[in-house]
């Protein structure tokens, strides 16, 4: 593994992709526990933030733009999918008043 | 107006009729099916005439309609004197049956009386396909839609079980000619590869002179075997020996089917058949030859079982397979113009007498039963002078058109030079004549002369209305004065069927005199009613049963069909088939309901644990065999 250049100071990429993982982690743990709908979210960004981390941090260490580029485009993707999300939302809580994920059980077999 | 378009029009007008009727017909008022339903056939006439006096001709291609490989079917239409001619018989003799029709069906509500004249109309449309077609592809169509037309009309009064079960039987029967008809066109298209009629006969039969030439049975085995498959599609449409059982049952529909279908056109459509395929039947002998001896036995095998119906529509059905027994004597000895010159002739007087007794069974409120009438010809005169014109003619008496044609075929037969076996044939012919005068002299005799019989169902019979008189009464002019037509009739169609080379026409009038004025005297003695068959009573018993025929069939075909479809029914459908399928449903109701409900929680949180257990999985079992590779 390399090291990366970080504002003069050397540091190894290992570090980043660990926290990266912490927070992929921490996100999933999170979608898979919360119940608040509007948290659930807020995990998914985490998650895919890591992501975004991820690819930078291999963008720097193998001198490649195109990691960097595909973070950017990942953002945007987050942004359309926190619409969506935000508005399917929105009109959920229109016809019901559901502050629990658990209660949208609506399709179970 | 071109004449190709013109033939094209003759074709459309029945179709579109039909169309109007069957789309918005039975919501309109009735004049418009008045209209509609005769118009279109009346319509087509005039555009026949038109064509006959452009003295039209030629295969009209109108654009290809199947092309795959060598099998290439154009859309088109044969004009010709022969189906010029057949266009005048079924526009002409149709258009006076469909205008009869308006008041033999008046007792019908709106929807059925429309309902009736769309199927009129259809039959006439395929009908004229049928005739026009310039391809086997094309024929085999128009067959299997008067097919069509033929079991919609029999059963059209579908509340009578009778009714029904008689159309099921004549579609059976007809179909079993359908299969022969496909057949023979496989081979010839095996043999030719080409479907319409020009290219065919201009392959199959070397000689360009294809009005007498090829009569050397030489290398001719496809075609010995395409004739002799034609020829099971011709006897089963033509109610010939031994596919002819469905036409005595069909008369079960209403009496201007009867005339229209089973006596004018449809029935006659194996004669057309053997017409127009003539250059094939010229080459296969053996084929040919069985046409004119199952003409010649069917018509002496019909008349004698007539003799014995009191039914008056059977006698006229077992009458029409006797006279079209002629006409497949006439084309299978050669005698093509004679045998189409009898259809004409055919066409007028039995439609005549069709709907003269049509008149009779509607002003006797359906009763059918000759016994029941008697003494008509004092109600009824007009009815019973027409019937007798029709009757004359049917016998052969000189001057009706049914002697001119008669007297034709059996002089041509009688004169064919060097050979024995139509020797036989016209003595068959002969014997048929007799028998002819003897039940044409019962059912007039029975029907309109003596008392009236005291189970008669209606004391003072109503005279017909207009609308069904006058067609009668141009019918029967026509069978009166058409024997005048005969010359130009026969010459007419040599140019399509060709001639035949032997005349000696006087040893054939003295003949046809002899013949008919025996039978004029035979139809004179029925008069007086003598019960013969009551001195042989297992004649009698034997001509009632029609010779067994009914019963033979039932056993040989239908019981055992019927004890493999029950035996199909109650131990192969039931507890295989059905069990089969009823358990595989049940399976898979178990799997998806019983089996796979409880996954599907509809908590988010569960999926999207799946989701994530599987993601660790995958990521790390691949992780695994990295390290361990």
């Amino acid at each position: 593994m390399g090291t990366l250049d970080i504002g003069g100071s050397q540091l190894d990429a290992t570090w980043f992709l660990l926290l990266s993982a912490v927070l992929f982690s921490l996100g999933a743990a999170g979608v898979l526990v919360r119940r608040n709908p509007l948290v659930i979210l807020i995990s998914i960004e985490l998650m895919l933030n890591a992501g975004n981390l991820a690819l930078v941090t291999f963008s720097r260490q193998l001198q490649n733009i195109e990691g960097q580029l595909f973070a950017l485009m990942s953002m945007t993707v987050a942004a359309a999918e926190a619409v969506v999300g935000l508005a399917i939302l929105v009109d959920i809580f229109r016809v019901r008043d559901a502050e629990d994920v658990d209660d949208l059980s609506q399709l179970k077999g | 107006m071109s004449n190709q378009a013109l033939a094209l029009l003759i074709l459309l007008f029945p179709a579109a009729g039909a169309l109007i009727l069957a789309g918005r017909g039975w919501r309109a008022p009735r004049f418009v099916t008045v209209i509609v339903g005769p118009g279109v056939v009346w319509l087509s006439f005039l555009a026949t005439a038109t064509l006959f006096l452009n003295k039209a001709s030629g295969d009209f291609t109108y654009w290809t309609w199947i092309k795959s490989g060598a099998f290439d079917v154009p859309f088109g239409l044969l004009v010709d004197h022969l189906s010029i001619f057949m266009c005048f018989v079924i526009t002409g003799v149709g258009g006076l049956i469909v205008t009869y029709s308006v008041g033999y069906m008046e007792h019908e509500d709106g929807p059925s009386y429309a309902r009736f004249f769309t199927y009129m109309d259809i039959f006439v449309f395929s009908m004229l396909l049928l005739v026009l077609a310039d391809n086997f592809v094309f024929l085999i169509v128009g067959w299997a839609m008067v097919g069509l037309s033929s079991y919609l009309l029999i059963g059209f009064w579908y509340q009578r079980r009778s009714a029904v079960v008689a159309a099921r039987k004549a579609f059976v029967m007809n179909v079993i000619g359908d299969v022969g008809m496909i057949l023979g066109t496989f081979v010839l298209f095996a043999s030719y590869h080409a479907v319409t009629f020009a290219t065919v006969f201009r392959l199959g039969c070397p000689s360009p002179q294809l009005l007498v030439g090829c009569r050397t049975p030489g290398d001719s085995g496809p075609l010995e075997l395409a004739a002799l498959l034609l020829l099971v599609g011709a006897v089963a449409k033509s109610a010939q020996l031994p596919l002819h059982t469905w036409l005595p049952d069909a008369m079960e529909g209403p009496t201007p089917v009867s005339a229209l279908i089973h006596a004018a056109t449809m029935v006659t459509a194996g004669v057309y058949l053997v017409g127009r395929m003539h250059p094939i039947y010229d080459v296969a002998v053996y084929a040919h030859g069985a046409v004119a001896i199952i003409g010649a036995v069917t018509a002496l095998f019909a008349a004698t079982i007539a003799i014995v119906q009191v039914d008056i529509k059977r006698v006229l059905a077992y009458s029409t397979m006797s006279q079209i027994g002629y006409m497949f004597l006439a084309v299978g000895i050669g005698a093509y113009s004679a045998g189409f010159f009898h259809l004409l002739s055919h066409a007028f007087f039995k439609a005549l007498l069709f709907m003269a007794a049509g008149n009779v069974i509607h002003a006797m409120h359906d009763e059918q039963d000759m016994r029941k009438y008697g003494g008509l010809w004092t109600d009824m005169r007009l009815t019973s002078i027409t019937f007798l014109v029709g009757s004359l003619s049917l016998v052969g008496v000189v001057p009706f058109v049914g002697f001119f044609s008669k007297e034709q075929i059996l002089g041509l037969a009688f004169s064919k030079p060097g050979d024995s076996t139509v020797l036989v044939l016209w003595l068959i012919g002969f014997a048929t004549a007799l028998i002819t005068g003897f039940y044409t002299g019962r059912m007039w005799w029975l029907s309109f002369w003596g008392k009236p019989s005291p189970d008669r169902p209606v004391e003072h019979p109503h005279a017909p209305p207009l609308v069904m008189m006058v067609p009668v009464t141009i019918l029967a002019v026509l069978a009166t004065v058409g024997g005048l037509a005969m010359t130009p009739t026969s010459s007419f169609l040599e140019s399509a069927v060709g001639r035949i080379p032997w005349e000696e026409m006087t040893v054939a009038v003295v003949v046809g005199v002899v013949t008919m004025l025996a039978a004029a005297a035979l139809f004179a003695g029925a008069m007086r009613m003598r019960p013969w068959t009551a001195f042989v009573p297992w004649a009698q018993r034997l001509l009632e049963h029609k010779y067994y025929f009914d019963e033979i069939y039932d056993a040989v075909f239908v019981r055992p069909l019927d004890w493999v479809a029950g035996f199909a029914f109650r131990d192969v459908e039931r507890p295989v088939i059905d069990a089969a399928v009823v358990d595989t449903g049940r399976l898979t109701r178990w799997t998806s309901v019983e089996a796979s409900r409880n996954l599907q929680t509809g908590y988010f949180r569960n999926y999207a644990l799946v989701f994530v257990v599987g993601v660790v999985a995958i990521g790390g079992g691949l992780v695994i065999m990295r390290a361990l590779s």
